[in-house]
């Protein structure tokens, strides 16, 4: 298996992968929507709220608030539902402070009330922007309230998905037929501008194959079947975008990881 | 309030709203705010271009 990396920024990055199946990416796809741990707000404790705003609406907000969840800042927790506090006939609450972090947000003044106003317990562990607005309060209007985040997989909500786009496709490949010519009205069918054709010699090339995306508008639109649109069978481009609380790299890796455990499990078996 | 997140995709667009509503008001035009805050999918962008505030 080779991989080439072709673009790379801080949420997004875009890979392609030879000599694999479509099988094993497709496992990675999923894994990474579903199965990487993130940290996102769970249970929120709301002592006042006289705001125009519903208590359940505003807990469904602040749960979806992109919280920083890289492996520098979650490693010292644990999981929730490892943790041995639920078997605790003294707390009743179903968390605690090795496998949660709380929260605070207070405020009284009229205005905005942005995600930046929430005060964690831990340093690191912070929303991924401060801008995001929660609420809006009035005149002698106020929110007082404790929002606990715990580690989950985007399976149980989609609050715990640390990926927003990981998809991939097929690698294109465009083939024209020499011996018919292409008409102007194939090259302007790509909705992605990819195909360009000569004025003088009257040829057509491809540029920046991989934007194509398979649609075979070009196809339909060729009557003498002067183009063909199809795929290499072991080439994937892969797409990583994430919300912002970890990087893609960090969610491949991870991604290997819960790969490898759940392969683990049959070696443990036999 | 805009939804904080997207609906469909998921990305938390609710970040970039202030800023898109002042350099809107500044007379930019929507598209060329949204290739420079990198929000590029038409889910995201129907978003901020329809919403309407109504909590006064």
């Amino acid at each position: 298996m080779e991989i080439e990396v072709k673009e790379k920024n801080e949420n997004e990055m875009i890979f392609i992968l030879s000599d694999v199946d479509v099988a094993f990416a497709n496992a990675i796809r999923r894994i990474g929507m579903m199965e990487v741990p993130k940290i996102a707000i769970e249970h929120v404790n709301i002592i006042k709220n006289s705001s125009a705003m519903f208590d359940e609406v505003l807990a469904h907000r602040l749960g979806l608030v992109p919280i920083v969840s890289d492996n520098e800042a979650i490693e010292a927790l644990i999981s929730n539902e490892d943790c041995d506090c639920k078997d605790d006939v003294n707390n009743t609450n179903g968390y605690c402070s090795k496998c949660s972090v709380s929260f605070t947000l207070i405020k009284n003044t009229p205005g905005v009330v942005y995600s930046k106003d929430l005060h964690s317990n831990d340093p690191k562990i912070k929303p991924v922007y401060d801008t995001i607005p929660l609420l809006k309060l009035k005149d002698d209007q106020e929110v007082e309230l404790e929002a606990v985040a715990i580690i989950g997989k985007g399976k149980d909500h989609a609050k715990w998905m640390p990926t927003t786009v990981c998809t991939y496709k097929q690698y294109p490949v465009i083939t024209f037929n020499d011996e018919k010519e292409l008409s102007n009205d194939v090259v302007e069918a790509c909705p992605n501008n990819i195909l360009k054709l000569n004025k003088k010699t009257k040829e057509p090339t491809v540029q920046n194959i991989e934007d194509c995306t398979l649609c075979k508008f070009c196809v339909r639109t060729s009557e003498n079947k002067a183009i063909d649109v199809g795929y290499e069978e072991n080439k994937i481009i892969f797409k990583i975008e994430t919300d912002g609380s970890m990087t893609p790299k960090e969610v491949l890796l991870k991604v290997c990881d819960v790969l490898n455990s759940k392969a683990d499990r049959f070696i443990e078996f036999f | 309030m805009i939804p904080i997140r997207c609906m469909s995709c998921g990305k938390p667009i609710s970040a970039h709203f202030d800023e898109f509503e002042s350099r809107k008001a500044d007379g930019e035009d929507p598209k060329d705010i949204f290739e420079d805050m990198n929000i590029k999918r038409y889910c995201c962008r129907r978003m901020f271009i329809t919403h309407v505030e109504v909590w006064e």
